[in-house]
């Protein structure tokens, strides 16, 4: 197995460099204080799909949270185009393991959301980048829905179509489809592969499913657990496109899958055994 | 009116809930007529035809019925109706102008809330009737008095309910505001106010109810006018049949306001709608 190093050998300097990178905080009850994330060293290039693998419990989404600027490093930097991150930015947008949409807005409102917050709505042309995002989306029809109106899918494409709309280099999703079932998952896992194809975005994707961490991947960060902290990085070396379908009988897929299990289930039961 | 049947956890499945369930609006309200219609029947033959029971503890519907033509041709009806009403009215608008900005700030300030929190709890857990005597001392006998006691029933339902409404937003969707670069102004009005919507409303059918309490409560204990003064004049005189009329009235605008509420809250709140796939 082929681990690579934190750096591709690309040109130019990396779109986000995360550098020694560390989160911790104190908890109220315990008195304790608890290191989420320690020692984290990773940087992606323009264009770059990277899946974020981990066991529950092991610091992924703190991580993206840090990248997304909504929690603070405790230590460590993290540049996204060169400047450190200070908070929340148009760079980035992020997909929401509970959509998190805002149930008073119709589809299209929510989806007009980030555009509404930059302020983005006085010039012309804004009503066809929604619903264009929309239809990207394959949500064309139910603009005017309200999304207790809809099922757990199309509440995650109104997520995406929301995050792509107001067209961020940075794409970060945490667990987009841990809450969809299983069905509709296979589907949107095919779909997102297309889609960022489509669009080239920059996609920090964070998952506990072994297969949608390949199948997305162009890099796979395997994160461990107590404390949080980057395992190995592997690239995965699939030809683009995949599917679900196509990649299921290639021997890659098996090798990385197989390696990825024997990492994971002793991540998995040394987390069972420290709680 | 579909409001009360609306379906409970239906745990035996099938039957006469999923029955229920599944009936349209108009469906609904059918069932509702048809319960109303054979409490009614009940009631008078249990009273009226049987003599079970004493008609003046007790006065059979058609009495009650005939105790409202009484009280309109008699000339008591609307005058005490129109003085409760207007009371009723002004108290309650009173009551939502002062609590639902102190709500907000409940809700958006732990300071103020530590400080406000205690007091506002402490006068809603008092009983309507003990405020009766200090608000005759202050407003004399007059409609001031049961517009202090409208008011004071009517705020702290809205209150706390806007508060916690403030508090208890979906801590996803304000990071999601946040992401999407919300100012603090914005997170306000475009994440904390809408969701504070539907518990303003669950406040307001709350203070509906109480305000009404709180109306009869001042009017009963020595006003010259009003519904409760209606009440307590023709029950003083054994008038029951009239009394209970005035009750079915005063009931009847209790309720009917509770739908009002949800009628605005419909319009203005189009999401809280039960939603059919």
């Amino acid at each position: 197995m082929t681990t690579t190093s934190i750096e591709r050998n690309e040109a130019g300097a990396p779109l986000i460099s995360v550098r020694d990178l560390s989160v911790s905080y104190d908890v109220a009850r315990t008195g304790k204080r608890l290191t989420a994330i320690e020692g984290v060293d990773l940087d992606v290039h323009e264009g770059e799909f990277i899946t974020v693998l981990g066991p529950s419990g092991c610091g992924k989404t703190t991580f993206m949270n840090v990248v997304a600027g909504l929690v603070k490093p405790t230590t460590g930097t993290v540049l996204v185009g060169g400047s450190p991150v200070t908070g929340p930015g148009p760079d980035r947008a992020v997909v929401f393991q509970d959509y998190a949409l805002l149930p008073w807005r119709t589809v299209f409102d929510n989806v007009k959301f980030g555009l509404e917050m930059q302020k983005e709505l006085k010039g012309a042309g804004w009503r066809e980048r929604v619903q264009d995002a929309i239809e990207l989306v394959g949500l064309a029809g139910f603009e005017q829905s309200y999304p207790r109106e809809l099922s757990g899918g199309m509440q995650q494409r109104v997520g995406l179509a929301r995050a792509v709309v107001a067209e961020p280099r940075i794409l970060l999703m945490d667990e987009p489809l841990g809450a969809v079932d299983a069905l509709t998952r296979e589907v949107m896992r095919d779909e997102i592969e297309k889609l960022m194809a489509a669009t080239g975005k920059t996609v920090l994707f964070i998952t506990h499913s072994i297969e949608e961490a390949i199948l997305l991947g162009d890099r796979i960060v395997v994160f461990k657990s107590h404390p949080g902290a980057i395992k190995e990085i592997i690239e995965t070396g699939l030809e683009r496109p995949r599917s679900e379908r196509s990649i299921q009988h290639d021997p890659r897929f098996l090798e990385l899958r197989d390696h990825l299990w024997d990492a994971l289930q002793g991540e998995a039961t040394a987390a069972a055994v420290s709680k | 009116m579909s409001a009360f049947l609306a379906a409970g956890p239906n745990l035996g499945r099938g039957g006469i809930g999923a029955w229920l369930a599944g009936l349209s609006p108009a469906g609904k309200a059918g069932v509702l007529a048809i319960e109303v219609v054979v409490m009614l029947v009940v009631w008078q033959l249990v009273v009226g035809v049987f003599g079970w029971i004493n008609p003046v503890f007790l006065p059979p519907p058609t009495a009650i019925a005939q105790g409202f033509v009484e009280l309109v041709s008699g000339g008591m009806l609307w005058p005490n109706m129109l003085i409760s009403a207007q009371a009723w009215l002004i108290g309650f608008a009173i009551a939502a102008v002062i609590a639902i900005p102190v709500g907000l700030l409940m809700g958006s300030s732990l300071p103020m809330d530590r400080v406000v929190g205690p007091i506002a709890w402490t006068i809603y857990a008092t009983p309507t009737i003990a405020y009766q005597p200090l608000a005759k001392a202050w407003f004399g006998f007059g409609i001031g008095p049961v517009i202090f006691l409208v008011a004071v029933s009517a705020l702290f339902p809205i209150l706390l309910n806007v508060a916690a409404g403030m508090r208890t937003t979906n801590a996803s969707i304000i990071r999601a505001g946040k992401v999407y670069g919300a100012s603090r102004t914005q997170l306000y009005r475009s994440v904390y106010l809408p969701s504070t919507v539907p518990f303003l409303f669950a406040g307001l059918r709350q203070a509906v109810v109480l305000a009404t309490i709180g109306m009869v409560v001042a009017e009963l204990a020595g006003s010259a006018s009003g519904m409760g003064a209606l009440i307590i004049k023709a029950a003083n005189t054994y008038q029951t049949d009239q009394a209970f009329a005035a009750i079915a009235i005063v009931v009847a605008w209790s309720v009917g306001m509770t739908q009002v509420v949800t009628l605005v809250e419909r319009w203005v709140a189009p999401w809280t709608r039960k939603g059919r796939r």
